[in-house]
Order: C-alpha cells, then sequence, then structure tokens
C-alpha cells in the first residue's frame, strides 16, 4: 500500500478498522433478499470489501434493510439493532424503506424507515443491484471518514422521539428502554462512551 | 368419470346448482346450512385434500361468499381413470351484517389457519375453531382490511403520515 | 536467565504473528478456489483492530472468566513446543502437559458459553466438548506411540533424534500414528468437515453467539493460537520441526495449505457422524502403530 495509506493507518487505526472490515448481519427483509447472496458469493465478491455476512447480531457492524418493512418486520428490526454493539451503520436499499415504495398505501406497512431507527444512506432501485451495493459501501467509506456516519449517535441523544414513533405504531412494547427516557434534551455528543 | 359424480351430487343433494366450466373444474352453489353434510360426502368420495378457504365480498349484494376448493391426491380406483385431478368449488353466501359460520375444522383439520386468517381480515366469526387470534396484523382496524369499504389511503393518512419526523419533535420541546 | 525471560516474551508473539498470517492465508486460499479475489492476507488483523473498538456487553463474571481462560491456554502451551530453536519451558513435562493444557481451549469458550442465557450456546457447547472427546482418544493413542518409539517425554530430544536419523513421518512405525493423526487434525483445528462448533448457518455461530467487540476479537486471537500449536505440534513430532525456524515455519505453511484445501471442498458432519468416524478409523490405525512399535522395539 502507499505511503498516504500508511499514514493513514497509523494516525486512526480505530477509523480504518471500522472502514474496512463491516461485518452484515444476515438479516434479509422483502424483496431484497434475492440481491443479497449474489452479492456475497464468487460473482460478486463483497468479501474483497471487507464485508462478510455474520450469524448474530451481536459480531455484526452493519445493518441492510433490503426491502419493504411490514408492522411486524419492524419489531424485530429494532430488536435486532439494538443488540449491535456501537458504531454501528445502517443502510436502507430499494424505494421502500424511503418513502413506501410500490406499498405507499398499504394499512400493514410502514412508510418511513427514518422515523424508527437511524439510517445513515439509502440506494435507490427497486431492487438495486450488487453493483449497486458496492457503491454504496465506498460511499460508507467516505462518510466514515469524514465522520458524519453518526446514526448509531442520534439515536442514542434522541432516544426518547425513537422510542415515542415506535409506540404509535406498534402500541406499547415488550422490552424496556434502551437509553434513558427522562430528563434534559441533549445535544448530539462527539464522543461515546 | 365427471358425469358420474355430477349425477351422484344431483341426486343425493337436490336444488344444488352444479356448474361445470371448463374441463377440469366443478362449481357447486349450496346454502350454509348444507355446506357440512356436502365436504363430508366428498371427502368419502375421495376428494381428500382441502387446498384453500377463502372469501369474496360482495357488497352490493350484501353478503358474504366463501369458497372452499378441494382436490384429490391420487387417482387409483376403478372411477378415477382420468390423469388430471379435478378441483372441486364448493361456494356459501353468508349475510353480511351479522357474519357468523361453521368451521369444518372436524372434517378437514387444515383449514385452522385459513379461517383464522379469514376472521382477522374480513370479521367473520366462526363456531368451534380454537384460536381466533392476530396472523398477521400486529395492530387494531376499526373495520377489518380487507372489506371492501375500507380506505387504505384514508387510513395511511390517518395513522402513517401523521407521525412526525425526529428533527421536527426535537423542535417541539 | 534474562535469556529465558525474553524467549517466554517472544515465543508467544512468533506463535500469534504465524497464527495471524495463517487465518489471512486461509481465507485468501479458500477465495481463490472460489474462482474470486479473496480478502487481502492482512483481513484478520483489520478485524481485530475494529473488534477492539467496539462497545460489547457482559454477561456476567463466568463470562469474561472463560474466554480468558482458554485464551490463557493456548498461550502457554506455546511456551511448551520447540519453535525452531527457541523452547522455553519445554525441559518440565513435555508431551503430558501438552496433551493437558490442549484442552482448555474448548474448555474455556464452553465455561463462557455457559453463562449466556442462549440455547444455541448450550448447543454449541455439548458439541465442542463431544468433539473434543472424540480427538482425545486417538490423540492419546498417537502420542503414546511417538513416547514409547524414542523413549522419552520431553519433544525436544524427540526433535533432535529426528534431525540425526531421518522423519517420523518416513520411517516404518511410526508411519502408522503419523497418517492417523492426519486424519484427526481437521478435528483438532475446528475445519470442515469438522465444523461443527462454528457452524454460522445452523446455530449462528454456536458458543461465540453472544460475543461482541473485544470477545470476539479474544476468540479470534485464540483461533489463531490453537491452529499454531496442532500444525506446530504436527511438524516436531512427525516431520522433524528444524532448527532453522525459517523451514519451520515453511513447513507449518505447507501443512496448513493441504489443510485448507481439504477444508474447501467437504461439507460438515453431524456430532455423531463426526464420533463414529473418530472413534473408528483413525483410532483403529493409531492403535496399530502403538502395538507395531512395541513389536518392533523388542
Amino acid at each position: 500500500m502507499d505511503r498516504n495509506k500508511l499514514v493513514k493507518w497509523l494516525k486512526e487505526p480505530a477509523k480504518m478498522g471500522h472502514k474496512y472490515s463491516l461485518h452484515a448481519v444476515y438479516f434479509c427483509t422483502g424483496c431484497g433478499i434475492i440481491e443479497v447472496p449474489p452479492s456475497i458469493t464468487a460473482r460478486w465478491d463483497a468479501e474483497r470489501f471487507g464485508v462478510i455476512p455474520v450469524a448474530t447480531p451481536r459480531q455484526a457492524n452493519l445493518f441492510l434493510i433490503t426491502g419493504y418493512v411490514s408492522v411486524k418486520t419492524l419489531k424485530a428490526i429494532i430488536r435486532t439493532y439494538e443488540q449491535m454493539p456501537e458504531p454501528k451503520f445502517t443502510v436502507g436499499f430499494g424505494s421502500c424503506p424511503i418513502n413506501g415504495g410500490m406499498y405507499w398505501d398499504s394499512y400493514n406497512t410502514i412508510k418511513h424507515l427514518d422515523k424508527y431507527i437511524p439510517v445513515d444512506g439509502w440506494i435507490a432501485g427497486c431492487m438495486p443491484r450488487p453493483e449497486a451495493i458496492f457503491v454504496a459501501v465506498t460511499h460508507l467509506w467516505t462518510l466514515i471518514d469524514k465522520e458524519m456516519a453518526n446514526g448509531y449517535k442520534k439515536y442514542r441523544a434522541k432516544y426518547r422521539y425513537y422510542r415515542a414513533n415506535q409506540e404509535k405504531v406498534l402500541g406499547t412494547l415488550e422490552w424496556p428502554p434502551l437509553f434513558s427516557i427522562e430528563g434534559k434534551d441533549e445535544e448530539l455528543v462527539k464522543e461515546t462512551a | 368419470m365427471k358425469n358420474s359424480l355430477k349425477k351422484q351430487l344431483e341426486s343425493a343433494f337436490k336444488n344444488t346448482q352444479i356448474h361445470v366450466p371448463e374441463n377440469d373444474r366443478l362449481i357447486i352453489n349450496v346454502e350454509k346450512d348444507r355446506v357440512i353434510s356436502i365436504l363430508k360426502f366428498l371427502k368419502e368420495k375421495g376428494y381428500e385434500h382441502l387446498a384453500l378457504v377463502s372469501c369474496v365480498d360482495w357488497i352490493e349484494e350484501k353478503e358474504f361468499e366463501v369458497v372452499y376448493i378441494l382436490s384429490a391426491y391420487l387417482q387409483n380406483e376403478s372411477e378415477y381413470t382420468e390423469r388430471e385431478k379435478i378441483n372441486i368449488i364448493v361456494k356459501t353466501r353468508i349475510p353480511r351484517d351479522a357474519p357468523r359460520f361453521v368451521t369444518v375444522i372436524p372434517i378437514f383439520q387444515n383449514s385452522e389457519p385459513y379461517e383464522r386468517e379469514i376472521h382477522e381480515l374480513f370479521g367473520i366469526h366462526f363456531e368451534g375453531h380454537p384460536r381466533q387470534t392476530p396472523l398477521f396484523l400486529e395492530r387494531d382496524y376499526k373495520i377489518p382490511p380487507f372489506r371492501k369499504d375500507f380506505d387504505t389511503r384514508q387510513y395511511v393518512k390517518e395513522v402513517f403520515d401523521t407521525i412526525p419526523i425526529i428533527e421536527d419533535r426535537a423542535s417541539e420541546k | 536467565m534474562v535469556m529465558r525471560i525474553v524467549e517466554i516474551v517472544v515465543s508467544p508473539i512468533i506463535a500469534f504473528v504465524i497464527g495471524i498470517f495463517l487465518l489471512g492465508l486461509s481465507r485468501k486460499i479458500m477465495a481463490r478456489i472460489h474462482w474470486r479475489y479473496g480478502p487481502p492476507i492482512t483481513q484478520p488483523v483489520i478485524d481485530i483492530i475494529k473488534l477492539f473498538n467496539q462497545t460489547s456487553m457482559s454477561h456476567g463474571r463466568l463470562f469474561n472468566l472463560g474466554i480468558i481462560l482458554s485464551l490463557a491456554g493456548s498461550m502457554v502451551v506455546v511456551l511448551f513446543l520447540p519453535i525452531g530453536k527457541l523452547h522455553p519451558l519445554s525441559g518440565s513435562g513435555g508431551l503430558l502437559v501438552i496433551l493437558y493444557l490442549m484442552l482448555f481451549g474448548p474448555l474455556g469458550i464452553a465455561l463462557s458459553g455457559g453463562e449466556a442465557a442462549n440455547p444455541n450456546t448450550s448447543i454449541g457447547i455439548s458439541r465442542t466438548l463431544v468433539l473434543a472427546l472424540g480427538y482425545e482418544l486417538p490423540l492419546i493413542l498417537i502420542l503414546l506411540a511417538v513416547m514409547s518409539h524414542y523413549r522419552s517425554i520431553s519433544i525436544v530430544e524427540i526433535v533432535r533424534a529426528q534431525q540425526e536419523t531421518h522423519w517420523s513421518l518416513l520411517s516404518f512405525p511410526l508411519v502408522v500414528p503419523g497418517i492417523a493423526y492426519l486424519l484427526i487434525l481437521p478435528a483438532i483445528l475446528g475445519e470442515r468437515p469438522f465444523e461443527l462448533i462454528k457452524a454460522p448457518q445452523e446455530i449462528s455461530s454456536g458458543p461465540m453467539v453472544e460475543y461482541g467487540g473485544k470477545y470476539l476479537a479474544l476468540a479470534t486471537i485464540q483461533h489463531a493460537f490453537s491452529s499454531f500449536i496442532s500444525i506446530a505440534l504436527f511438524v516436531n513430532l512427525f516431520l522433524g520441526g528444524s532448527s532453522n525456524p525459517g523451514f519451520f515455519i515453511m513447513k507449518v505453511i505447507v501443512v496448513f495449505v493441504v489443510e485448507v484445501l481439504i477444508n474447501a471442498v467437504f461439507p460438515r458432519l453431524r456430532i455423531e457422524q463426526a464420533i463414529r468416524y473418530l472413534w473408528r478409523w483413525p483410532a483403529l490405525i493409531a492403535f496399530a502403530g502403538l502395538i507395531l512399535v512395541y513389536i518392533f522395539k523388542r
């Protein structure tokens, strides 16, 4: 590798580590379940980007939400997202998490995923091809470099609003709040503990 | 073969309309009191596979139509010499204002999830069904969603579009 | 005295570097077998750096203790194995101590897995311990055969005897236990066809399902160490591990590449099939080797 990269590695190894080793939790929502296995197997190889699927959210870094999200799936997504260790990144695929997509007037799907869990980037398409997944991964690298991939910090700072929105859709939630929902409104903290 | 089955049905059950639209289908319209007996009769004849229980909302006629689709697994007896399977469709009508019906679980045990789905999405109450709890839906709906007078765009406007995005809520305080 | 302390510090570091290199090499070779480019060879290093910078969730004191125990056990075994000329502690105990301490790896992970309240870990732990039971039987017979042939339990003497005459694998009575060791080597490493322990598709990574940030990093390091010690034991006992560390590393890499080629083409066995295999042919061959060694030494 050239000198620039070596210098970057020595100065900020944590950031380079987060970039080049994104472990995706193998949770395939809706229609995008058909686009994830081709991008992991031999033809469009995702392992050269450092992206491998792992079986459990506790070992994962990256959450791909690949398609429409019904209300029942939203429950599972929130539980999985809250189990992942920080720092974690979410990417929404397809047009259904953006604004409802094809199911914009359905009685059982949620229309904007951004209101319930924080999303760092979107990929347009219905479904996007595996090459689009790789473009998204490289964009995510740029965001991590500039420290703009702050979804998890936003979730921690504004958790009471996220939880209020989640309760509006799902009714009372069975799990206790992850962060405290009392107290004053806080700013986004720069450093998480 | 179908003719013999049709003749047997007509002799056993008077006053039913039996109708053969294509080569491999048979449509029977009965009143709701005779559904159980006709399903038992067909099951004894060898049509043991209940493929689907479905429901149609005829809103102008103010009726629900419950539809049972049966077919046979194997055809190796003397009556069933043809190769293709035929589907038998049994239809009944129930009034829309007080939708109650009987369950066919004593005859076909696999009709339990279909009837649960119809109860959840159309609102028909099946008597004798052990578990009429929600199967797919998580929220409560005033009108069951598959009925034709349920306005989905209005529902989406009321429920999903009124949830604020996070920046707006933060600036409320 | 000072040299000994330096050797005690340097020896696990060398084992760690070789182990991490072997892990990266295995991913790259498997990728090339699949006709694709793989990750860079330094990918496990990147993974470990990332994992140490993540928060993690602990389930209690035994959960923390188990993984540390497993890593400590694997690290200590390295001190008893000669790597080229480095053998800090091999004067005391030799093969018998290695046989006991090698079991700390799976045992530690089983201990921490028992504390996590997840049914996947219970299945994973039972599989790990039963598999350890499976390969310990042929392993004990093989080590008995080698110890009886050379009449000593010290690995350093065995290596020296091989360098004077020839490799054990090529000499008559010891070729039989050598073949038996090659047959059980995938089970000790935890690679296919005996990849029951991790099994990501079946039991969501077995005992490692609740391991987050730093625990997963320690588990990866433990995997690197345990791969190294199984292969280094084979090289020392049967391939005459040399006094030149360069040749030693080359032999380790050759054996490991053969292992990866087997790993790439086999599916996964079930636990009862694995035990039936391990206690049948390798055990019989090792037992035959033991009898042959006794006959031919009289």
